[in-house]
């Protein structure tokens, strides 16, 4: 409570004049911003001892700050023009796969970044090297390129293992993609070597040709074996051998 | 600016495409499949310093950190969208409850003292409309 009363300061004043002179809205007292402030001033009369005048009506009477235009209130989502993106995502299905979002790119993505040390987080916390000149590599430095003819064991084989919505489609989509490969090799060789083709399709002509025929030679094999050994067989050579 | 995202995107989607390719020769690779792979590998440096090339103009872009764990756990980024939506208009609503209750409260007050302090509230109304807005 002392704390909050403030004595006047008469500025211009000499100090022999009284406030009592003066009155209480004299310039002599400066008007100052009155917010949070007790309004009272202490008369200091001589010969009687010291009180304090309450000069304005109530305690702790702030100014009131202006309205904002915005407040917690408003409805924010109309006042930024979002109700359009509201409805298309609160009231449509968001789907939760990454793979929703990006359908066309290859490899399982869905996976967490962390398990194949893939993450941006690790990006961002160990920024690789930049601000260097990316040139086209020399012949020797392509010659470590240099691959074996073969396939890869199927635990490195990333670009087949597509996301599980894709399964269905896997299975045509690796035996294209291998013929792909071969294809695509074909066609770039053949772009700069026109008299390899014929000899190329030649090669793998019969190739094709005969997988099919060991396709069917196979499946009509393994319908002799289930025609043995089925219960109804079974049955009738029993009924034979007793009789 | 729309653009700028639009050329990154076809630079990305040929880089992808690329790898790719390169991924499937490399899986069951042929010797005649070599040459390819090296000009494969010369595109993907070429097409590398063309992304890097845009870099400057997409400099003053702002991604929230939050998107990107969204990206590692393998979901869905349209989802920290919602997320946040969701978010700002649940506590739009809940601001608005005490904004509104708090309202209500002055007006009750404002009764309940009008009959206890009559002659103080005159005095009070009287001061707020020279004031200013009440």
């Amino acid at each position: 409570m002392a704390d909050l009363i403030r004595r006047p300061e008469p500025m211009q004043s000499s100090p022999r004049s009284s406030p009592r002179d003066r009155g209480s809205r004299s310039p002599a007292y400066p008007r100052q911003d009155s917010s949070g402030t007790l309004k009272t001033t202490i008369s200091l009369v001589p010969g009687k001892t010291p009180s304090v005048i309450h000069t304005g009506s109530f305690y702790l009477v702030k100014d009131i700050p202006d309205e904002a235009e915005i407040t917690g209130s408003t409805n924010l989502l109309s006042y930024y023009n979002l109700e359009h993106s509201y409805n298309r995502f609160l009231n449509k299905k968001v789907k939760e796969e990454l793979s929703a979002f990006l359908p066309h790119l290859p490899g399982n993505i869905d996976s967490p970044g962390i398990q194949d040390n893939s993450s941006l987080r690790s990006l961002i916390e160990k920024i690789p090297i930049m601000n260097k000149d990316m040139n086209q590599l020399s012949g020797s430095a392509l010659s470590g390129f240099r691959l074996h003819p073969g396939a890869l064991p199927e635990q490195y084989q990333t670009m087949n293992q597509m996301t599980q919505k894709k399964k269905k489609h896997k299975r045509k989509s690796k035996e294209s993609e291998k013929g792909s490969a071969l294809q695509l090799a074909q066609d770039i060789s053949t772009a700069d070597n026109p008299s390899a083709e014929p000899e190329a399709r030649k090669n793998k002509r019969p190739k094709r040709e005969d997988e099919p025929k060991d396709s069917k030679k196979k499946k009509k094999k393994e319908k002799k074996k289930k025609k043995k050994h089925s219960p109804d067989t079974a049955g009738t050579n029993g009924a034979e051998a007793a009789s | 600016m729309a653009e700028k995202f639009e050329a990154l995107e076809q630079q990305l989607e040929l880089f992808i495409e690329n790898t790719r390719q390169m991924g499937i020769i490399v899986s069951d690779f042929q010797p005649q499949g070599q040459n390819v792979l090296n000009q494969k590998i010369q595109t993907m440096v070429s097409e590398m310093n063309e992304i890097d090339k845009m870099r400057s103009q997409i400099d003053n872009v702002l991604v929230p950190m939050e998107v990107f764990d969204y990206i590692d756990q393998g979901r869905n980024p349209n989802l920290y969208t919602k997320d946040c939506l969701e978010k700002a208009l649940a506590k739009n609503e809940h601001v608005k409850g005490k904004t509104d209750n708090l309202k209500r409260f002055k007006a009750m007050l404002l009764v309940e003292l009008s009959k206890v302090f009559p002659n103080e509230m005159e005095m009070y109304r009287a001061l707020k409309q020279g004031r200013g807005p009440t």
